[in-house]
């Protein structure tokens, strides 16, 4: 794996509690610059909580954050005038238009209006939104909600993404063209943290793979590099195999045999 | 996006802000944005229909003129005499207690909202702007409805007691409104520490039902057991636990200002007054970080609710409901009607009113009577007013804060809307009307000692039939249908209907006790007719 220059993230021994539960048990991290990171894991795996931690959304964690070399937990905010989020569970203000969200979100990165509002414009012309810019957002699809929040994330022209399964509900078209972005962005030195459910994306975008399970980081290279090391031909193999799950046949099978009101079931 | 003078006012302040290390520019363009949208919390139902024009005007400046009727009943207290400490604590008091209220019924989802989080914190925004921003507005709101409310007794004060007095209420009026919005935060921080946001939300329920219990109560009430002219002529006894009562802060500084009271509880009240307000802020102020924080505990829902009394709920649903798709639904209506907040935040003060509403009766009676002659009369009669329940529950059922889920009704393969209704009214009558009957049966059979068996049983045979007659004469929604937003649209003039019949009923109850065995025959005709009306009475037609 080439690694260029000092990491633009670094992660040590990031721990995290939910009550009693520990989410994340000491997770180590070094994020450099132009790196697409596929950040996969099951859910309640840790992978939202990680990114929420990050960019400073919760407290309360143990170990230590650096961003652009600097402690996150000083509280100091300007770190994340150059990070763009995508979150899992978008939430959004439903009843602005299109213009109206933007121009906030821009104006909240320190942009003037007029500049959000003209960038903001040429974006959703190219995504396709171009008649919708000045609805609601409640009147738009799941699709549109999710390519005006790729847009808000991309507003400000930040160095560090985080997108949290960013395709869902987009349409094929878009999906290429967001996957050339990505690309695009990464060969402008941006860095990209991507997290999905998705294998075949990930496994073609990423330039690196790495792999959360129960709260601990359990691979982390090049999807080469980890076919290397494993029997499996595919990330979803990869996958399966380094979270311990083998059973996915035997489960489809007594599944469609309760679904069809089978009583009992023999097994593989 | 609109430009709102409140802002503009605001800018005025921008350096104080400033000062307490807040991004003045941003926390302007937040408000702005919340503004824009309090003018449009339209129902999804009519985004984008022609009406949306007429909807940017913020609803809540229609409700302001109700706050300046209510505050008329302030104005003899204004206006009374010049026992300014006295008359003072009782304005401030009834102030708090209306603007407590209203912050806590109105105003708490937009303290405990996470969207803001989400949205606004990820981008280069300090927390502390984020959480003031919300304060500010929280408060402009609350100083809008307290200016209304006060509104008329300002007034009147500035005629009667002079400008300075006008002065100084106006400024204690801002200082309330602070405490009490950063009072009610900080109360909200403490049960997050300790609670998770479950039961937060349903502690802010049953906060917002027992709230709206007393207000229709306390309206009742306060007629008769209040009386200014007696109570101005009370002496001020000063006793120490006034030291903690905020209401009587308030009432300091009337008294020190105006009157040149030097007392040494007067200062220390005016002192209080002033000082506490500013110190609750600076606490308040240092603990934001950590509330922004424990706000994120509303969305984990880890406690896993538990399913307790599912059997029982199961085996109920086989003795009461005759089909299986009836009990199928009694049984999502039964699920529904204990975890809606909203249904019960629209049910449960209607509830607890039909409970006292019985007593309230039977104790002016008792006065009348005393309680040897109340036995053998037939004061038990108020217990119909327990029937006064059934049309709200009846028109309430067919809303929800869900209702999207209500598709599953379109795509189920289900053989007409009878056994939907029936399960539905069914698991109603037993959850919410049953066991008021219970408990106030048992209450007036310890009272008229065991003489008004049978006619317990007729009232409970009437109720049955009240709910089938309520049913098809209400406008018939699927159950959870239909967005709370959509309810009480000109239903007053059928609810007042619902009454007349109720009376009728109970009024050939009162013939039937004037006969010998008038009371059994009664409670035959009433079993036939209520398995008449159970049969038939829920084949109804639903156009669409």
């Amino acid at each position: 794996m080439e690694l260029c220059g000092r990491p633009i993230i670094t992660i040590r021994n990031l721990e995290k509690n939910f009550g009693s539960k520990r989410v994340l048990k000491g997770i180590d991290l070094d994020i450099y610059p132009g790196q697409i990171i596929g950040y996969i894991g099951q859910n309640g795996a840790g992978k939202s909580t990680t990114v929420k931690i990050v960019l400073g959304l919760m407290g309360e964690y143990t170990g230590e954050i650096e961003i652009f070399g600097e402690n996150i937990s000083s509280g100091n905010v300007e770190y994340k005038r150059k990070i763009g989020y995508v979150p899992e569970t978008a939430e959004v203000y439903d009843n602005l238009t299109g213009r109206e969200y933007l121009t906030f979100i821009g104006e909240l990165y320190g942009m003037e209006y007029d500049e959000a509002d003209e960038k903001a414009k040429k974006l959703t012309e190219l995504f396709g939104l171009k008649q919708v810019y000045d609805f609601r957002i409640s009147s738009y699809s799941k699709g549109m909600r999710q390519k005006l929040l790729i847009i808000s994330s991309l507003l400000n022209n930040p160095d560090i993404l985080f997108f949290d399964e960013p395709l869902s509900g987009i349409d094929a078209n878009s999906v290429m063209v967001f996957k050339e972005i990505l690309a695009e962005l990464k060969s402008q030195g941006k860095t990209i943290f991507y997290s999905s459910h998705i294998m075949e994306v990930v496994e073609k975008i990423s330039s690196r793979i790495v792999l959360i399970n129960e709260g601990r980081i359990v691979a982390d290279g090049s999807f080469e590099e980890l076919r290397e090391k494993s029997m499996e031909g595919s990330l979803e193999g990869i996958f399966n195999e380094l979270t311990g799950f083998k059973e996915h046949e035997k489960i489809a099978k007594e599944f469609v045999s309760i679904v069809q009101g089978v009583d009992y079931y023999e097994g593989v | 996006m609109k430009e709102f003078s409140i802002l503009k006012f605001l800018d005025k302040f921008e350096g104080i802000f400033e000062r307490f290390g807040i991004d003045y520019p941003i926390m302007r363009r937040i408000l702005q944005v919340k503004l824009t949208l309090d003018g449009r919390r339209t129902p999804t139902a009519m985004i984008n229909s022609s009406k949306k024009k007429k909807e940017e005007e913020n609803s809540l400046f229609k409700s302001l003129w109700f706050y300046i009727l209510l505050g008329i009943i302030l104005i003899p207290l204004v206006i009374a005499g010049e026992n300014y400490l006295f008359q003072m604590s009782l304005v401030f008091g009834i102030v708090m207690f209306m603007m407590t209220i209203t912050l806590i019924s109105d105003f708490s989802s937009v303290l405990l909202d996470l969207k803001d989080k989400d949205i606004i914190l990820s981008k280069p925004i300090d927390g502390k702007t984020l959480s003031v921003a919300k304060t500010i507005h929280i408060m402009i709101y609350m100083f809008y409805i307290t200016i209304a409310f006060t509104g008329p007794s300002l007034m009147a004060g500035l005629i009667r007691q002079g400008f300075l007095f006008f002065v100084i209420f106006f400024i204690e009026i801002f200082l309330m409104d602070l405490f009490i919005v950063v009072i009610t935060a900080l109360l909200y921080l403490l049960i997050l520490k300790f609670f998770d946001g479950e039961k937060l939300k349903d502690i802010i329920n049953y906060f917002q039902i027992a709230l709206t219990i007393v207000i229709t109560i306390g309206y009742q009430l306060v007629g008769r057991l209040f009386n200014i002219n007696d109570l101005l002529n009370v002496e001020y006894i000063l006793k120490f636990w006034h030291y903690i009562i905020p209401p009587i802060w308030f009432g300091g500084p009337f008294e020190l200002i105006l009157k040149g009271n030097q007392d040494f509880h007067v200062i220390i009240f005016s002192a209080l007054s002033i000082i506490i307000p500013i110190i609750s802020m600076v606490i308040y102020n240092k603990f934001t970080p950590t509330f922004e924080y424990n706000l994120q505990k509303l969305n984990d829902n880890s406690g896993s609710s538990k399913s307790k009394g599912n059997g029982f709920n199961r085996l109920l649903s086989k003795i009461v409901c005759s089909t299986k798709e009836e009990a199928t639904f009694f049984k999502f209506a039964r699920n529904m009607i204990k975890k809606e907040r909203n249904f019960k935040l629209r049910v449960y003060p209607s509830l607890g009113f039909s409970l006292i509403f019985p007593f309230i009766i039977l104790l002016t009676g008792l006065k009348e009577l005393g309680l040897d002659r109340i036995i053998y009369s037939k004061a038990y009669f108020s217990i119909y007013f327990i029937g006064l329940i059934v049309p709200n529950i009846i028109n309430t059922i067919g809303f929800s804060g869900n209702y999207k889920g209500a598709w599953v009704y379109k795509t189920a393969p289900l053989n007409g809307t009878k056994a939907i209704f029936k399960g539905t009214i069914k698991a109603s009558f037993i959850n919410l009307i049953l066991p008021s009957y219970i408990f106030i049966s048992i209450i007036y059979m310890i009272i008229f000692k065991g003489k008004i068996f049978i006619d317990l049983i007729i009232l409970f045979l009437t109720l049955l039939l009240f709910v089938i007659i309520c049913f098809n004469l209400a406008t018939k929604r699927l159950p959870f249908s239909e967005p709370f937003a959509e309810a009480n649209k000109g239903e007053g003039i059928i609810a007042i209907f619902f009454v007349l019949i109720l009376g009728v009923l109970a009024g050939v109850h009162y013939i039937a006790t004037t006969f010998k065995y008038g009371v059994l025959v009664y409670m035959i005709i009433l079993i036939i007719f209520n398995i008449f009306a159970w049969k038939k009475g829920f084949n109804v037609n639903l156009e669409g």
